[in-house]
Protein backbone atom coordinates (compact mmCIF):
# COMPACT_ATOMS: atom_id res chain seq x y z
CA UNK A 1 0.00 0.00 0.00
CA UNK A 2 1.25 3.23 -0.87
CA UNK A 3 1.91 5.88 1.97
CA UNK A 4 3.16 9.41 2.38
CA UNK A 5 6.94 9.23 3.15
CA UNK A 6 8.85 13.22 3.84
CA UNK A 7 13.15 12.54 3.58
CA UNK A 8 14.36 14.73 6.39
CA UNK A 9 17.45 15.77 4.20
CA UNK A 10 15.08 17.50 1.39
CA UNK A 11 12.74 19.47 3.91
CA UNK A 12 12.98 22.60 3.72
CA UNK A 13 10.15 23.72 6.09
CA UNK A 14 8.50 25.74 3.68
CA UNK A 15 5.08 24.43 5.06
CA UNK A 16 3.84 23.95 0.80
CA UNK A 17 2.54 21.00 2.05
CA UNK A 18 0.25 22.35 4.91
CA UNK A 19 -1.09 24.75 2.32
CA UNK A 20 -1.66 22.77 -0.34
CA UNK A 21 -3.50 20.14 2.16
CA UNK A 22 -5.57 22.81 3.40
CA UNK A 23 -6.79 23.96 0.06
CA UNK A 24 -7.46 20.52 -1.34
CA UNK A 25 -9.78 20.00 1.86
CA UNK A 26 -11.66 23.29 1.33
CA UNK A 27 -14.85 23.69 -0.04
CA UNK A 28 -13.32 25.50 -2.80
CA UNK A 29 -10.79 23.86 -3.24
CA UNK A 30 -7.94 26.52 -3.59
CA UNK A 31 -5.92 28.79 -1.03
CA UNK A 32 -7.47 31.87 -1.52
CA UNK A 33 -10.89 30.73 -1.74
CA UNK A 34 -9.84 28.81 1.37
CA UNK A 35 -9.12 31.80 3.18
CA UNK A 36 -12.80 33.65 2.95
CA UNK A 37 -14.68 29.94 4.13
CA UNK A 38 -16.17 30.40 7.14
CA UNK A 39 -14.59 27.31 8.43
CA UNK A 40 -10.63 27.52 7.69
CA UNK A 41 -9.82 24.57 6.54
CA UNK A 42 -6.81 22.44 8.40
CA UNK A 43 -3.82 21.35 6.94
CA UNK A 44 -3.73 17.22 8.03
CA UNK A 45 0.24 17.29 7.57
CA UNK A 46 2.24 19.25 9.68
CA UNK A 47 5.48 20.72 9.60
CA UNK A 48 7.74 19.93 12.93
CA UNK A 49 11.02 21.44 13.24
CA UNK A 50 13.92 18.94 14.28
CA UNK A 51 16.15 21.88 14.93
CA UNK A 52 15.15 25.21 15.50
CA UNK A 53 15.91 27.85 13.29
CA UNK A 54 20.02 28.72 14.26
CA UNK A 55 20.59 26.38 15.87
CA UNK A 56 22.02 24.67 12.06
CA UNK A 57 23.26 25.78 9.27
CA UNK A 58 19.53 24.94 7.64
CA UNK A 59 17.07 24.09 9.55
CA UNK A 60 15.57 20.81 9.57
CA UNK A 61 12.39 19.53 9.48
CA UNK A 62 9.52 16.95 8.83
CA UNK A 63 6.38 16.84 7.56
CA UNK A 64 3.64 14.30 9.53
CA UNK A 65 1.29 12.77 8.63
CA UNK A 66 -0.77 9.65 9.16
CA UNK A 67 0.97 6.56 8.30
CA UNK A 68 -2.26 4.54 7.81
CA UNK A 69 -0.35 1.83 10.03
CA UNK A 70 -0.74 -1.60 9.91
CA UNK A 71 -2.25 -1.81 13.32
CA UNK A 72 -3.88 1.29 13.66
CA UNK A 73 -4.46 2.01 17.44
CA UNK A 74 -6.44 5.11 16.47
CA UNK A 75 -9.03 2.56 15.42
CA UNK A 76 -8.53 0.58 18.33
CA UNK A 77 -9.10 3.41 20.46
CA UNK A 78 -12.10 4.87 18.62
CA UNK A 79 -15.26 4.78 21.00
CA UNK A 80 -17.51 5.20 18.21
CA UNK A 81 -16.31 2.67 15.62
CA UNK A 82 -15.49 5.63 13.66
CA UNK A 83 -12.48 4.95 12.38
CA UNK A 84 -11.67 1.87 10.30
CA UNK A 85 -9.75 0.79 7.35
CA UNK A 86 -11.04 0.85 3.88
CA UNK A 87 -11.25 -2.36 2.18
CA UNK A 88 -10.89 -1.80 -0.96
CA UNK A 89 -7.67 0.54 -0.73
CA UNK A 90 -6.53 -0.80 2.73
CA UNK A 91 -6.14 3.28 4.04
CA UNK A 92 -7.02 4.21 7.79
CA UNK A 93 -9.92 6.83 7.53
CA UNK A 94 -12.21 8.74 9.33
CA UNK A 95 -15.79 8.22 9.17
CA UNK A 96 -17.02 11.71 10.19
CA UNK A 97 -20.63 10.79 10.33
CA UNK A 98 -19.53 8.75 13.22
CA UNK A 99 -17.13 11.33 15.06
CA UNK A 100 -18.07 12.54 18.26
CA UNK A 101 -15.09 14.38 18.91
CA UNK A 102 -13.62 12.42 22.21
CA UNK A 103 -10.40 12.65 20.93
CA UNK A 104 -9.62 9.47 22.14
CA UNK A 105 -7.32 8.94 18.46
CA UNK A 106 -5.13 11.70 19.29
CA UNK A 107 -5.07 10.33 23.05
CA UNK A 108 -3.05 7.18 20.87
CA UNK A 109 -1.52 8.26 17.65
CA UNK A 110 2.31 7.83 18.15
CA UNK A 111 2.98 10.65 15.46
CA UNK A 112 0.30 12.95 16.73
CA UNK A 113 -1.63 12.27 12.97
CA UNK A 114 -4.99 13.83 14.34
CA UNK A 115 -6.12 17.22 13.58
CA UNK A 116 -8.89 19.07 15.44
CA UNK A 117 -11.67 20.38 14.10
CA UNK A 118 -12.63 22.54 16.96
CA UNK A 119 -15.67 23.49 15.27
CA UNK A 120 -17.56 20.30 14.20
CA UNK A 121 -15.71 18.59 17.38
CA UNK A 122 -14.50 15.70 14.38
CA UNK A 123 -11.11 14.03 14.03
CA UNK A 124 -9.63 15.20 10.79
CA UNK A 125 -6.32 13.33 9.21
CA UNK A 126 -4.36 12.42 6.08
CA UNK A 127 -7.10 10.63 3.70
CA UNK A 128 -4.48 10.81 0.65
CA UNK A 129 -6.48 13.62 -1.10
CA UNK A 130 -8.76 11.00 -2.51
CA UNK A 131 -10.33 12.85 -5.56
CA UNK A 132 -6.86 13.68 -6.57
CA UNK A 133 -4.43 11.79 -8.68
CA UNK A 134 -1.70 12.61 -6.84
CA UNK A 135 -2.18 14.05 -3.05
CA UNK A 136 -2.19 17.53 -2.79
CA UNK A 137 1.18 17.72 -0.25
CA UNK A 138 3.30 15.42 -3.20
CA UNK A 139 2.26 17.87 -5.67
CA UNK A 140 3.32 21.40 -3.69
CA UNK A 141 6.59 20.11 -2.19
CA UNK A 142 9.03 21.76 -4.17
CA UNK A 143 12.17 19.65 -3.45
CA UNK A 144 10.27 15.94 -3.64
CA UNK A 145 11.19 15.84 0.05
CA UNK A 146 7.75 14.22 0.27
CA UNK A 147 7.01 11.09 -1.75
CA UNK A 148 4.23 9.07 -2.13
CA UNK A 149 5.19 5.33 -2.71
CA UNK A 150 4.89 1.95 -1.67
CA UNK A 151 7.30 1.01 1.26
CA UNK A 152 9.32 -1.19 -0.39
CA UNK A 153 10.20 1.92 -2.80
CA UNK A 154 11.14 4.21 0.07
CA UNK A 155 13.35 1.34 1.64
CA UNK A 156 15.36 0.80 -1.66
CA UNK A 157 15.48 5.07 -2.19
CA UNK A 158 17.41 5.09 1.23
CA UNK A 159 19.95 2.37 0.48
CA UNK B 1 -11.83 -25.02 16.98
CA UNK B 2 -14.88 -23.77 19.12
CA UNK B 3 -14.47 -20.24 20.35
CA UNK B 4 -16.87 -19.17 22.87
CA UNK B 5 -17.21 -15.42 24.08
CA UNK B 6 -19.24 -14.24 26.93
CA UNK B 7 -20.10 -10.61 26.40
CA UNK B 8 -20.74 -8.39 23.32
CA UNK B 9 -19.51 -5.18 23.77
CA UNK B 10 -15.38 -3.62 23.60
CA UNK B 11 -13.68 -6.13 24.38
CA UNK B 12 -15.60 -9.23 22.92
CA UNK B 13 -15.61 -7.56 19.73
CA UNK B 14 -11.68 -6.79 19.24
CA UNK B 15 -10.93 -10.74 20.11
CA UNK B 16 -13.34 -11.44 17.37
CA UNK B 17 -11.54 -9.13 14.58
CA UNK B 18 -8.56 -10.58 16.09
CA UNK B 19 -8.91 -13.90 15.99
CA UNK B 20 -10.32 -13.62 12.27
CA UNK B 21 -7.35 -11.76 11.31
CA UNK B 22 -6.15 -15.20 11.42
CA UNK B 23 -8.41 -17.70 11.68
CA UNK B 24 -11.35 -17.91 9.66
CA UNK B 25 -11.75 -21.96 10.10
CA UNK B 26 -12.82 -21.97 13.94
CA UNK B 27 -16.51 -21.33 14.91
CA UNK B 28 -17.02 -18.48 17.28
CA UNK B 29 -20.33 -18.51 19.55
CA UNK B 30 -21.13 -15.53 21.53
CA UNK B 31 -23.41 -14.94 23.92
CA UNK B 32 -25.21 -11.71 25.89
CA UNK B 33 -27.92 -10.99 27.81
CA UNK B 34 -28.47 -7.50 26.39
CA UNK B 35 -30.36 -7.91 23.35
CA UNK B 36 -29.31 -4.34 22.04
CA UNK B 37 -27.52 -4.96 18.90
CA UNK B 38 -23.38 -4.20 19.30
CA UNK B 39 -22.90 -0.55 20.57
CA UNK B 40 -21.05 1.72 22.43
CA UNK B 41 -21.57 2.15 26.15
CA UNK B 42 -19.22 5.19 25.65
CA UNK B 43 -21.89 6.95 23.64
CA UNK B 44 -24.52 6.52 26.13
CA UNK B 45 -24.72 9.86 27.47
CA UNK B 46 -24.55 11.65 24.09
CA UNK B 47 -27.84 9.68 23.33
CA UNK B 48 -29.18 10.48 26.43
CA UNK B 49 -28.85 14.45 25.83
CA UNK B 50 -29.99 13.58 21.89
CA UNK B 51 -26.61 14.83 20.76
CA UNK B 52 -26.59 11.73 18.69
CA UNK B 53 -29.41 9.06 17.49
CA UNK B 54 -29.83 5.94 18.44
CA UNK B 55 -28.35 4.86 15.22
CA UNK B 56 -25.07 6.40 15.91
CA UNK B 57 -25.01 4.61 19.02
CA UNK B 58 -24.02 1.12 16.79
CA UNK B 59 -20.47 0.41 17.39
CA UNK B 60 -20.20 -1.56 13.57
CA UNK B 61 -21.92 -2.00 10.56
CA UNK B 62 -24.64 -3.99 11.02
CA UNK B 63 -23.96 -7.53 9.41
CA UNK B 64 -20.50 -7.06 11.35
CA UNK B 65 -21.47 -10.59 12.95
CA UNK B 66 -22.17 -12.25 9.92
CA UNK B 67 -19.31 -10.78 8.34
CA UNK B 68 -16.85 -12.36 11.25
CA UNK B 69 -18.55 -15.41 10.80
CA UNK B 70 -20.16 -15.29 14.24
CA UNK B 71 -23.35 -17.44 16.02
CA UNK B 72 -24.62 -14.33 18.03
CA UNK B 73 -27.39 -15.18 20.41
CA UNK B 74 -28.00 -12.43 22.74
CA UNK B 75 -31.02 -11.37 25.01
CA UNK B 76 -31.82 -12.11 28.73
CA UNK B 77 -32.11 -15.85 27.74
CA UNK B 78 -28.65 -15.90 27.14
CA UNK B 79 -27.59 -15.23 30.61
CA UNK B 80 -24.76 -17.19 31.48
CA UNK B 81 -25.46 -18.73 34.15
CA UNK B 82 -23.06 -21.43 34.60
CA UNK B 83 -19.40 -22.32 33.79
CA UNK B 84 -18.29 -26.16 33.96
CA UNK B 85 -14.13 -25.90 33.07
CA UNK B 86 -14.42 -29.28 33.69
CA UNK B 87 -16.43 -30.13 30.97
CA UNK B 88 -15.67 -26.79 28.68
CA UNK B 89 -19.39 -26.27 28.94
CA UNK B 90 -21.68 -23.18 29.83
CA UNK B 91 -25.44 -23.09 30.75
CA UNK B 92 -27.38 -20.26 29.98
CA UNK B 93 -30.42 -19.11 31.68
CA UNK B 94 -33.09 -20.43 29.27
CA UNK B 95 -31.07 -23.67 29.61
CA UNK B 96 -29.70 -23.88 26.56
CA UNK B 97 -25.46 -25.55 26.81
CA UNK B 98 -22.86 -24.53 24.75
CA UNK B 99 -19.19 -26.37 24.38
CA UNK B 100 -15.61 -25.08 23.62
CA UNK B 101 -12.36 -25.46 22.93
CA UNK B 102 -11.39 -22.03 24.29
CA UNK B 103 -13.29 -19.15 25.98
CA UNK B 104 -13.49 -15.65 26.68
CA UNK B 105 -15.12 -13.67 29.40
CA UNK B 106 -16.05 -10.46 28.76
CA UNK B 107 -19.04 -10.12 31.08
CA UNK B 108 -17.63 -6.34 31.91
CA UNK B 109 -18.54 -4.52 35.32
CA UNK B 110 -21.93 -3.82 36.66
CA UNK B 111 -22.67 -0.26 38.32
CA UNK B 112 -22.27 -0.34 42.11
CA UNK B 113 -24.89 0.66 44.02
CA UNK B 114 -25.61 1.46 47.47
CA UNK B 115 -27.15 -1.57 49.57
CA UNK B 116 -30.02 0.86 51.27
CA UNK B 117 -31.01 2.18 47.59
CA UNK B 118 -34.60 1.77 47.36
CA UNK B 119 -36.64 0.98 44.04
CA UNK B 120 -38.60 3.76 43.96
CA UNK B 121 -39.22 5.67 40.55
CA UNK B 122 -36.86 8.24 39.42
CA UNK B 123 -33.81 6.24 40.41
CA UNK B 124 -31.64 4.84 37.79
CA UNK B 125 -28.15 3.54 37.08
CA UNK B 126 -26.88 4.37 33.60
CA UNK B 127 -24.69 1.40 31.98
CA UNK B 128 -26.82 -0.11 29.13
CA UNK B 129 -28.71 1.14 26.37
CA UNK B 130 -31.70 -0.34 27.79
CA UNK B 131 -30.63 2.27 31.40
CA UNK B 132 -30.64 5.41 29.22
CA UNK B 133 -33.98 4.44 27.30
CA UNK B 134 -35.59 4.60 30.86
CA UNK B 135 -33.60 6.95 31.43
CA UNK B 136 -35.46 9.33 28.92
CA UNK B 137 -38.97 7.83 28.86
CA UNK B 138 -39.14 9.13 32.61
CA UNK B 139 -37.76 12.37 32.20
CA UNK B 140 -40.41 12.86 29.21
CA UNK B 141 -42.88 11.14 31.53
CA UNK B 142 -43.16 13.26 34.64
CA UNK B 143 -41.57 16.63 32.84
CA UNK B 144 -38.72 16.22 35.23
CA UNK B 145 -36.95 19.44 36.04
CA UNK B 146 -34.63 18.92 38.69
CA UNK B 147 -31.72 15.67 38.28
CA UNK B 148 -28.84 15.32 41.27
CA UNK B 149 -26.02 12.93 40.27
CA UNK B 150 -23.94 11.10 42.79
CA UNK B 151 -20.83 10.55 41.88
CA UNK B 152 -18.08 12.57 40.37
CA UNK B 153 -16.12 10.12 38.30
CA UNK B 154 -16.71 10.09 34.63
CA UNK B 155 -19.74 8.65 34.01
CA UNK B 156 -21.08 10.87 37.02
CA UNK B 157 -19.93 14.06 34.82
CA UNK B 158 -21.08 12.62 31.22
CA UNK B 159 -24.39 12.26 32.93
CA UNK B 160 -24.70 15.92 35.26
CA UNK B 161 -23.75 17.31 31.81
CA UNK B 162 -26.02 15.22 29.75
CA UNK B 163 -29.29 16.13 31.48
CA UNK B 164 -27.81 19.78 31.68
CA UNK B 165 -28.22 19.55 27.96
CA UNK B 166 -31.63 17.87 28.37
CA UNK B 167 -32.74 21.33 30.65
CA UNK B 168 -33.22 19.85 33.54
CA UNK B 169 -31.47 22.34 36.79
CA UNK B 170 -28.48 19.32 37.72
CA UNK B 171 -26.73 19.17 41.07
CA UNK B 172 -23.55 16.49 41.09
CA UNK B 173 -22.89 14.98 44.41
CA UNK B 174 -19.60 13.79 44.98
CA UNK B 175 -18.46 11.92 47.85
CA UNK B 176 -14.71 12.82 48.18
CA UNK B 177 -12.52 16.60 47.88
CA UNK B 178 -12.79 16.50 44.06
CA UNK B 179 -14.11 15.42 40.95
CA UNK B 180 -12.52 12.67 38.83
CA UNK B 181 -10.39 11.75 41.52
CA UNK B 182 -9.44 8.56 39.89
CA UNK B 183 -7.64 10.64 37.00
CA UNK B 184 -6.66 13.91 37.58
CA UNK B 185 -4.91 15.13 40.55
CA UNK B 186 -6.00 18.04 42.12
CA UNK B 187 -5.28 21.09 40.71
CA UNK B 188 -6.97 19.71 36.88
CA UNK B 189 -9.86 18.96 39.14
CA UNK B 190 -10.28 22.64 40.45
CA UNK B 191 -10.26 23.75 36.59
CA UNK B 192 -12.92 20.70 35.67
CA UNK B 193 -14.80 21.72 38.66
CA UNK B 194 -15.37 25.55 37.88
CA UNK B 195 -15.55 24.68 33.95
CA UNK B 196 -18.83 22.48 35.50
CA UNK B 197 -20.37 25.10 37.46
CA UNK B 198 -19.80 27.96 34.88
CA UNK B 199 -21.97 25.51 32.53
CA UNK B 200 -24.96 25.75 35.58
CA UNK B 201 -23.61 22.36 37.09
CA UNK B 202 -23.97 22.98 40.97
CA UNK B 203 -21.47 21.03 42.73
CA UNK B 204 -21.96 19.83 46.30
CA UNK B 205 -18.63 18.25 48.01
CA UNK B 206 -17.25 16.31 49.97
CA UNK B 207 -22.05 15.37 50.22
CA UNK B 208 -22.58 11.90 50.19
CA UNK B 209 -26.45 11.34 49.87
CA UNK B 210 -27.91 9.59 53.14
CA UNK B 211 -31.65 9.54 52.11
CA UNK B 212 -34.09 9.16 49.81
CA UNK B 213 -37.44 11.34 49.69
CA UNK B 214 -40.31 9.78 47.48
CA UNK B 215 -44.05 9.84 47.73
CA UNK B 216 -45.95 7.38 46.17
CA UNK B 217 -42.99 5.24 45.27
CA UNK B 218 -41.58 7.96 43.21
CA UNK B 219 -38.51 10.05 43.80
CA UNK B 220 -39.24 13.93 45.07
CA UNK B 221 -36.03 14.59 46.87
CA UNK B 222 -32.88 13.66 48.54
CA UNK B 223 -30.82 14.27 51.45
CA UNK B 224 -27.03 14.54 51.86
CA UNK B 225 -25.01 14.38 54.71
CA UNK B 226 -24.58 17.51 55.17
CA UNK B 227 -27.71 18.09 55.74
CA UNK B 228 -29.38 19.68 52.67
CA UNK B 229 -32.53 18.53 51.03
CA UNK B 230 -32.36 18.71 47.52
CA UNK B 231 -36.11 18.34 45.24
CA UNK B 232 -34.97 16.64 42.25
CA UNK B 233 -37.12 14.18 39.70
CA UNK B 234 -34.37 12.12 39.14
CA UNK B 235 -31.14 10.49 40.68
CA UNK B 236 -28.00 8.84 39.10
CA UNK B 237 -26.12 6.93 40.72
CA UNK B 238 -23.02 6.47 38.86
CA UNK B 239 -20.51 5.31 42.31
CA UNK B 240 -18.15 3.43 40.34
CA UNK B 241 -18.31 0.03 38.75
CA UNK B 242 -17.85 -3.58 40.43
CA UNK B 243 -16.45 -6.25 37.72
CA UNK B 244 -18.89 -9.35 36.91
CA UNK B 245 -16.91 -11.94 38.13
CA UNK B 246 -19.90 -14.05 39.96
CA UNK B 247 -19.29 -16.57 37.00
CA UNK B 248 -15.48 -17.05 37.10
CA UNK B 249 -15.61 -17.52 40.94
CA UNK B 250 -18.32 -20.36 40.70
CA UNK B 251 -16.47 -22.16 38.37
CA UNK B 252 -12.91 -21.73 40.39
CA UNK B 253 -10.90 -19.34 38.33
CA UNK B 254 -8.75 -17.32 39.94
CA UNK B 255 -10.23 -13.80 41.07
CA UNK B 256 -8.85 -11.42 43.14
CA UNK B 257 -11.01 -7.92 42.52
CA UNK B 258 -10.95 -9.13 38.72
CA UNK B 259 -10.28 -12.64 37.19
CA UNK B 260 -6.58 -12.31 37.45
CA UNK B 261 -5.33 -12.82 33.59
CA UNK B 262 -1.58 -13.08 32.51
CA UNK B 263 0.42 -10.66 29.61
CA UNK B 264 -1.26 -13.38 27.29
CA UNK B 265 -4.97 -12.37 28.80
CA UNK B 266 -5.01 -15.99 30.19
CA UNK B 267 -6.55 -16.65 33.25
CA UNK B 268 -5.25 -19.76 35.87
CA UNK B 269 -7.23 -22.04 33.77
CA UNK B 270 -5.20 -22.81 30.47
CA UNK B 271 -8.35 -22.61 28.00
CA UNK B 272 -9.84 -19.48 29.48
CA UNK B 273 -9.12 -15.90 28.57
CA UNK B 274 -10.48 -12.63 30.19
CA UNK B 275 -10.32 -9.19 28.72
CA UNK B 276 -12.15 -5.73 29.83
CA UNK B 277 -13.97 -4.27 33.11
CA UNK B 278 -13.87 -7.35 34.29
CA UNK B 279 -10.47 -8.59 34.11
CA UNK B 280 -7.61 -7.93 36.75
CA UNK B 281 -4.22 -7.11 34.84
CA UNK B 282 -0.62 -5.85 35.39
CA UNK B 283 -0.43 -1.76 34.88
CA UNK B 284 2.57 -1.47 33.95
CA UNK B 285 2.82 2.42 35.40
CA UNK B 286 0.68 1.50 39.25
CA UNK B 287 3.18 -1.87 38.26
CA UNK B 288 0.91 -3.84 40.24
CA UNK B 289 -2.39 -5.49 39.30
CA UNK B 290 -5.32 -3.87 38.72
CA UNK B 291 -8.86 -3.29 36.49
CA UNK B 292 -8.56 -0.22 34.19
CA UNK B 293 -12.43 -0.23 33.52
CA UNK B 294 -11.85 2.15 29.55
CA UNK B 295 -12.80 1.01 26.85
CA UNK B 296 -9.76 1.35 24.94
CA UNK B 297 -8.22 -0.82 27.99
CA UNK B 298 -10.57 -3.42 27.21
CA UNK B 299 -10.06 -3.09 23.34
CA UNK B 300 -6.47 -3.47 23.31
CA UNK B 301 -7.01 -6.71 26.41
CA UNK B 302 -9.71 -8.09 24.10
CA UNK B 303 -7.64 -7.94 21.14
CA UNK B 304 -4.27 -9.63 22.59
CA UNK B 305 -6.85 -12.02 24.11
CA UNK B 306 -8.28 -13.02 20.52
CA UNK B 307 -4.86 -13.38 18.92
CA UNK B 308 -3.53 -16.20 21.71
CA UNK B 309 -6.90 -17.50 21.51
CA UNK B 310 -6.00 -18.27 17.45
CA UNK B 311 -2.81 -19.63 18.18
CA UNK B 312 -0.93 -16.53 17.30
CA UNK B 313 1.19 -16.28 21.15
CA UNK B 314 1.78 -12.46 21.92
CA UNK B 315 2.39 -11.39 25.22
CA UNK B 316 1.23 -7.93 25.66
CA UNK B 317 2.63 -5.31 29.06
CA UNK B 318 1.75 -2.16 28.27
CA UNK B 319 -1.11 -1.84 29.81
CA UNK B 320 -1.81 1.45 31.27
CA UNK B 321 -4.89 3.72 31.82
CA UNK B 322 -5.77 6.03 29.49
CA UNK B 323 -8.84 8.67 29.47
CA UNK B 324 -9.71 11.07 26.68
CA UNK B 325 -12.66 13.23 27.12
CA UNK B 326 -14.42 16.91 27.43
CA UNK B 327 -16.31 18.81 29.72
CA UNK B 328 -17.84 21.50 27.77
CA UNK B 329 -15.06 23.07 25.76
CA UNK B 330 -12.19 21.46 27.55
CA UNK B 331 -10.72 18.30 26.32
CA UNK B 332 -8.78 16.06 29.02
CA UNK B 333 -6.37 13.13 28.56
CA UNK B 334 -4.94 11.98 31.32
CA UNK B 335 -2.30 8.45 31.38
CA UNK B 336 -1.27 6.09 34.16
CA UNK B 337 -0.29 7.39 37.66
CA UNK B 338 -1.14 10.91 37.84
CA UNK B 339 -1.45 11.65 41.63
CA UNK B 340 1.78 9.78 43.30
CA UNK B 341 1.09 8.93 46.87
CA UNK B 342 4.50 9.94 47.40
CA UNK B 343 5.84 12.99 45.21
CA UNK B 344 9.72 13.08 46.28
CA UNK B 345 9.97 9.51 44.78
CA UNK B 346 9.05 11.08 41.30
CA UNK B 347 10.04 14.48 39.39
CA UNK B 348 6.79 16.40 38.33
CA UNK B 349 6.78 18.56 35.78
CA UNK B 350 3.26 21.23 35.54
CA UNK B 351 2.40 23.67 33.42
CA UNK B 352 -0.93 25.23 35.59
CA UNK B 353 -2.68 28.32 33.55
CA UNK B 354 -6.08 27.47 35.41
CA UNK B 355 -6.99 30.69 34.07
CA UNK B 356 -6.24 29.76 30.36
CA UNK B 357 -8.25 26.30 31.28
CA UNK B 358 -4.78 24.60 30.35
CA UNK B 359 -2.69 22.42 32.80
CA UNK B 360 -0.48 19.85 31.85
CA UNK B 361 1.70 17.59 34.42
CA UNK B 362 4.28 14.63 33.90
CA UNK B 363 5.05 12.66 36.43
CA UNK B 364 8.42 10.73 35.94
CA UNK B 365 10.08 8.12 38.04
CA UNK B 366 13.58 7.62 38.95
CA UNK B 367 14.92 5.74 36.70
CA UNK B 368 13.52 8.42 34.13
CA UNK B 369 10.66 6.92 32.55
CA UNK B 370 7.20 8.65 32.43
CA UNK B 371 4.29 7.44 34.55
CA UNK B 372 1.75 9.56 34.42
CA UNK B 373 0.35 12.74 32.43
CA UNK B 374 -2.50 15.37 32.63
CA UNK B 375 -3.03 17.12 29.29
CA UNK B 376 -5.83 19.21 30.13
CA UNK B 377 -6.72 22.41 27.46
CA UNK B 378 -3.92 21.34 24.81
CA UNK B 379 -3.83 17.67 23.99
CA UNK B 380 -1.65 17.66 20.80
CA UNK B 381 1.37 15.56 22.03
CA UNK B 382 -0.85 13.18 23.94
CA UNK B 383 -0.15 9.76 21.65
CA UNK B 384 3.67 10.42 21.21
CA UNK B 385 3.97 10.79 24.91
CA UNK B 386 1.78 7.79 25.50
CA UNK B 387 4.93 6.49 23.35
CA UNK B 388 7.62 7.18 25.61
CA UNK B 389 5.85 5.54 28.24
CA UNK B 390 5.28 2.48 26.51
CA UNK B 391 8.61 1.84 25.17
CA UNK B 392 9.68 3.10 28.38
CA UNK B 393 12.02 5.57 26.94
CA UNK B 394 14.28 7.62 29.27
CA UNK B 395 13.14 11.03 28.68
CA UNK B 396 16.16 12.51 30.75
CA UNK B 397 17.93 14.74 28.14
CA UNK B 398 14.76 16.40 26.66
CA UNK B 399 12.86 16.52 30.07
CA UNK B 400 12.76 19.67 29.59
CA UNK B 401 10.53 20.18 26.19
CA UNK B 402 8.23 17.55 27.32
CA UNK B 403 5.67 20.25 28.55
CA UNK B 404 6.28 23.11 25.73
CA UNK B 405 3.78 23.39 23.23
CA UNK B 406 6.36 23.08 20.41
CA UNK B 407 7.16 19.05 21.90
CA UNK B 408 5.98 16.75 19.22
CA UNK B 409 6.87 13.71 17.00
CA UNK B 410 9.82 16.05 15.48
CA UNK B 411 10.91 16.53 18.81
CA UNK B 412 11.54 12.42 18.96
CA UNK B 413 13.54 12.61 16.07
CA UNK B 414 15.99 15.50 17.02
CA UNK B 415 16.87 12.89 19.96
CA UNK B 416 16.71 10.28 18.06
CA UNK B 417 14.06 8.22 19.60
CA UNK B 418 12.83 8.18 16.42
CA UNK B 419 14.25 7.69 12.99
CA UNK B 420 12.31 8.41 10.20
C1 LIG C 1 -21.88 6.18 30.31
C2 LIG C 1 -20.52 5.59 30.15
C3 LIG C 1 -19.54 6.32 29.48
C4 LIG C 1 -18.27 5.80 29.31
N1 LIG C 1 -17.34 6.56 28.66
C5 LIG C 1 -16.11 6.04 28.45
C6 LIG C 1 -15.14 6.78 27.73
O1 LIG C 1 -15.37 7.90 27.26
N2 LIG C 1 -13.90 6.24 27.56
C7 LIG C 1 -13.60 5.01 28.04
O2 LIG C 1 -12.46 4.54 27.85
N3 LIG C 1 -14.50 4.28 28.73
C8 LIG C 1 -15.74 4.76 28.94
N4 LIG C 1 -16.67 4.01 29.62
C9 LIG C 1 -16.28 2.67 30.11
C10 LIG C 1 -16.45 1.63 29.00
O3 LIG C 1 -17.73 1.68 28.49
C11 LIG C 1 -16.13 0.23 29.51
O4 LIG C 1 -14.81 0.21 29.98
C12 LIG C 1 -16.28 -0.83 28.43
O5 LIG C 1 -17.60 -0.89 28.00
C13 LIG C 1 -15.84 -2.21 28.92
O6 LIG C 1 -16.07 -3.15 27.92
P1 LIG C 1 -16.19 -4.69 28.24
O7 LIG C 1 -16.26 -5.37 26.91
O8 LIG C 1 -15.14 -5.12 29.18
O9 LIG C 1 -17.55 -4.90 29.06
P2 LIG C 1 -19.00 -4.27 29.00
O10 LIG C 1 -19.05 -3.12 28.09
O11 LIG C 1 -19.43 -4.08 30.39
O12 LIG C 1 -19.85 -5.42 28.33
C14 LIG C 1 -20.05 -6.65 28.93
C15 LIG C 1 -21.28 -7.30 28.32
O13 LIG C 1 -21.43 -8.62 28.79
C16 LIG C 1 -22.77 -8.82 29.21
N5 LIG C 1 -22.76 -9.84 30.26
C17 LIG C 1 -22.33 -9.72 31.53
N6 LIG C 1 -22.48 -10.88 32.21
C18 LIG C 1 -23.00 -11.75 31.32
C19 LIG C 1 -23.40 -13.12 31.42
N7 LIG C 1 -23.24 -13.80 32.55
N8 LIG C 1 -23.91 -13.71 30.33
C20 LIG C 1 -24.08 -13.03 29.16
N9 LIG C 1 -23.72 -11.74 29.02
C21 LIG C 1 -23.20 -11.11 30.09
C22 LIG C 1 -23.20 -7.45 29.70
O14 LIG C 1 -24.59 -7.31 29.74
C23 LIG C 1 -22.56 -6.56 28.65
O15 LIG C 1 -23.34 -6.45 27.52
C24 LIG C 1 -17.95 4.50 29.81
C25 LIG C 1 -18.94 3.77 30.45
C26 LIG C 1 -20.22 4.28 30.62
C27 LIG C 1 -21.26 3.46 31.32
S1 LIG D 1 -3.90 8.43 12.69
FE1 LIG D 1 -2.01 7.82 13.74
S2 LIG D 1 -2.51 5.80 14.70
FE2 LIG D 1 -4.09 6.21 13.12
S3 LIG D 1 -3.31 5.16 11.29
FE3 LIG D 1 -2.63 7.32 11.17
S4 LIG D 1 -0.55 7.33 12.10
FE4 LIG D 1 -1.56 5.36 12.69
Amino acid sequence: MKKVYCQIEKCLACRSCELACAAAHSESKDIVGALQEKEMPRSRVRVEFIDEKGTLQRVRAVAVQCRHCEEPLCEQACISGGIHRDEETGDIVVRLDKCVGCWSCIMVCPVGAIVKNENMHQALKCDFCPDLETPACIVACPTGALVYCEPEEMAKEQL
Amino acid sequence: MNILIIGNSAAGTAAIESIRKHDRQSSITQLSDEAQPLYSRCLLTYYLSGSIDREKLLYREEGFHKKMGVDLHTGPGFRVVDLNPAQRRVTCDNGRTFYYDKLLIATGASPKVPDNLPFDKGIFVLRHLADVEEIKQYLRDVGAKRAVVSGGGLVGIKSAAALNECGLHTTLAISSQQVLSQVLDYDAAQIIGRQLRENNIEILQPAGITEIISRDNRLKGVKTDQGRELDCDVLIVAKGVAPNVRLAKAAGIGVRRGIVIDSFMQTDHENIYAAGDVAEAFDMAIEDYTINALWTCAVQQGRIAGLNMAGKKTSYNDIISMNSFNVYDISIISFGVTSPKDESEYSVLTLNQAERNIYKKIVIDRDNHIKGIILLGKIASAGVLLSLIQRRVDVSVFKDELLSDKFNYGTLVKYGVEKE
